[in-house]
């Protein structure tokens, strides 16, 4: 029981960590239709700023961990602007964007392997290296960190759908974009804050595991994958899916790897397994979209 | 007729040239036309059929893994263990393909990059099966009549593959089959409309050109008379999806333009760049995809329209 709460524990940091990057697609995909691929380099890019302002540069966490997700932000807006406001304007068919992304994944991947040596660098913990016993759970600062963090945020997006103006601006967006043109909505802007608040998501999701696993540029693809399953599994349709289908995904990884007799890298292959069986038997998700 | 004779003359004239060429050379020479059967065969899934997948070079390592497995591991004779490797990948294709064509988007790109990434754990994992991380060499092409295909003879071999696959996808492309693909790709719904079953043609197409990249697969393990995981990385499969785009997707000529500009363009940026030309590929793809996108065959029809 003890050794399964330890678990526990664990498996909820990393499930809010593909939590917040199933958070990043769906904050692009909804208004947009567009899967960025890119999502994963975003959270490779955030974790490299925390090792140059939290490591390198010794800034205090708040104001490095700000900095950082500033970046990310602009970083999500321009990508926008470079890559996928011209051929949405152009009128190109929706892979065009897609493709464009995902030459974008490369360009990102390959800047960073060019300005840092290939050792994974350090990133701290945003509460120095201790343990937090609270009853029966006991786990590492970091862990409760990302889980309160991460908690916050889906609460506030939540909120930002659901309960103000500007929220039902995206969601209409979302249901229809032409209707919601039509309806003197900015399509634009909502797409690049779209993509600027996709950036900070995956942005936050990469600042906050970077300590667990060092800023590494090849990071990325492995996040974006465990973030697309976690979004299929919980269902594109609603923000608090993301969340739901990260901790599906992050406890079938941990309870694998713990107590099934295999190699732990086979671990990597619960989230194609999990792909697989959710395309099959529920393409909508566990959370189906409100009518 | 006509196009058997101008297959036989493209096999003498690509083959020939392997006999002038030094070992360094030829070995150049072989990679570069894998890269363009790769390429060709790709090119019918994403350019043609207009599926977005990562799975290529996985599959060309299943190829190449299972032939050195079947032949030298079980022992099985030569042509069953081509039939079991081409059935393996068969198999695998239609198991990843099924469920993720079932739903429109890009459902399939996300699922083959998975794959793509599970595939070289496994290679590194498989113990004395795969070899783990070092993989398995010292192996050698078995004889075939007391007699080993090698040296230029070889490449003459890979010169047939490359003319087999731009066969098939030529012949496919130009049957029903073919025009059902750009059907689906340029409009899914007015496809299943014309009555295209548009997920059974894409998980045709997925599975045809995955077989295709096996074969190639096959072929590619005597060249260098050793498979390690490395060889079939991620970072291929996206090399394999730039070629396509900046030589022009949806043409076979795209296909070849694109394979042999990027292939050769390392040789070239090496100087320059160093091991980072895949910087390069990736500015080159965006721009290509924002400015041309009909690659550089668009570039080249419109330089001979103007000319004519």
């Amino acid at each position: 029981m003890q050794d399964f709460l330890e678990l526990a524990v664990g498996a909820a940091a990393s499930g809010c960590i593909y939590g917040l990057i199933a958070l990043a697609y769906l904050l692009v995909l909804r208004p947009t239709g567009i899967i960025n691929f890119a999502v994963g380099e975003w959270a490779m890019l955030a974790a490299f700023g925390g090792f140059l302002t939290l490591t390198r540069y010794e800034w205090p966490y708040p104001v490095g961990m700000a900095v950082v997700l500033l970046f990310l932000f602009v970083v999500g807006w321009a990508t926008e602007r470079v890559a996928v406001r011209p051929l949405v304007e152009k009128g190109a068919p929706i892979l065009a964007p897609i493709l464009a992304l995902l030459g974008m994944l490369v360009v990102f991947r390959e800047s960073i392997s060019v300005s840092f040596p290939p050792d994974p660098m350090p990133v701290p913990y945003a509460f120095g290296i201790g343990r937090l016993e609270w009853g029966l759970l006991g786990g590492t600062y970091q862990s409760f960190f990302i889980i309160a963090v991460t908690l916050a945020v889906f609460i506030g997006v939540w909120y930002f759908f659901e309960r103000t103006v500007a929220g039902k601006v995206f969601q209409a967006v979302a249901i229809h974009r032409r209707a919601a043109a039509l309806m003197g909505i900015n399509l634009s802007r909502v797409t690049a804050l779209s993509f600027g608040a996709g950036g900070v998501a995956a942005g936050l999701g990469g600042l906050l595991v970077a300590p667990n696993v060092s800023a590494h540029y090849l990071m990325g693809v492995p996040l974006a994958i465990q973030g697309f399953s976690a979004l299929v599994i919980g269902g594109v349709g609603r923000v608090e899916g993301a969340l739901l289908g990260g901790m599906v995904l992050a406890f079938a990884e941990q309870l694998t790897v713990r107590y099934a007799p295999i190699p732990s890298g086979y671990a990597q292959g619960v989230p194609l397994l999990f792909l697989m069986i959710f395309l099959l038997v529920r393409p909508s998700g566990l959370l189906k979209a409100k009518a | 007729m006509s196009a058997l004779v101008r297959g036989l003359v493209a096999i003498v004239v690509l083959a020939g040239a392997a006999f002038f060429m030094g070992d360094y050379h030829n070995d150049v020479y072989r990679k570069l036309l894998l890269w363009v059967t790769l390429a060709l065969g790709y090119n019918f899934l994403f350019g043609i059929c207009g599926q977005v997948a990562f799975s290529h070079f996985a599959f060309y390592g299943m190829g190449a893994y299972s032939i050195v497995i079947f032949l030298f591991e079980l022992h099985m004779p030569f042509p069953l263990a081509v039939l079991a490797g081409i059935a393996l990948c068969a198999l695998f294709a239609l198991a990843v393909a099924i469920p993720s064509t079932r739903l429109e988007g890009f459902y399939l790109a996300l699922v083959t990059l998975a794959l793509g990434q599970l595939f070289i754990v496994v290679l590194g994992e498989g113990g004395s099966v795969t070899g783990g991380t070092g993989g398995i060499a010292n192996y050698r092409l078995p004889e075939f009549f007391g007699m080993r295909i090698r040296g230029p003879w070889y490449t003459a071999v890979i010169v047939l593959l490359l003319v087999f696959t731009y066969a098939v996808v030529k012949r496919l492309d130009s049957s029903w089959f073919g025009r059902a693909c750009r059907a689906v790709r340029d409009n899914p719904e007015a496809a299943a409309a014309m009555g295209v079953d548009v997920a059974r043609t894409k998980v045709i197409a997925f599975t045809l050109t995955s077989a295709l990249a096996g074969v190639a697969g096959m072929v590619y393990a005597f060249v260098d008379n050793t498979v390690n995981p490395p060889i079939f990385g991620i970072e291929n499969a996206f090399l394999l999806l730039f070629m396509v785009i900046v030589g022009g997707a949806g043409r076979h000529a795209g296909a070849v333009v694109g394979a042999v500009l990027l292939f050769l363009l390392p040789f070239w940026l090496s100087p320059l760049v160093g091991h980072h030309h895949a910087l390069v590929f990736g500015v080159l793809m965006v721009t290509a995809i924002l400015f041309q996108p009909a690659g550089l065959i668009g570039l080249w029809d419109r330089f001979s329209r103007s000319r004519s």
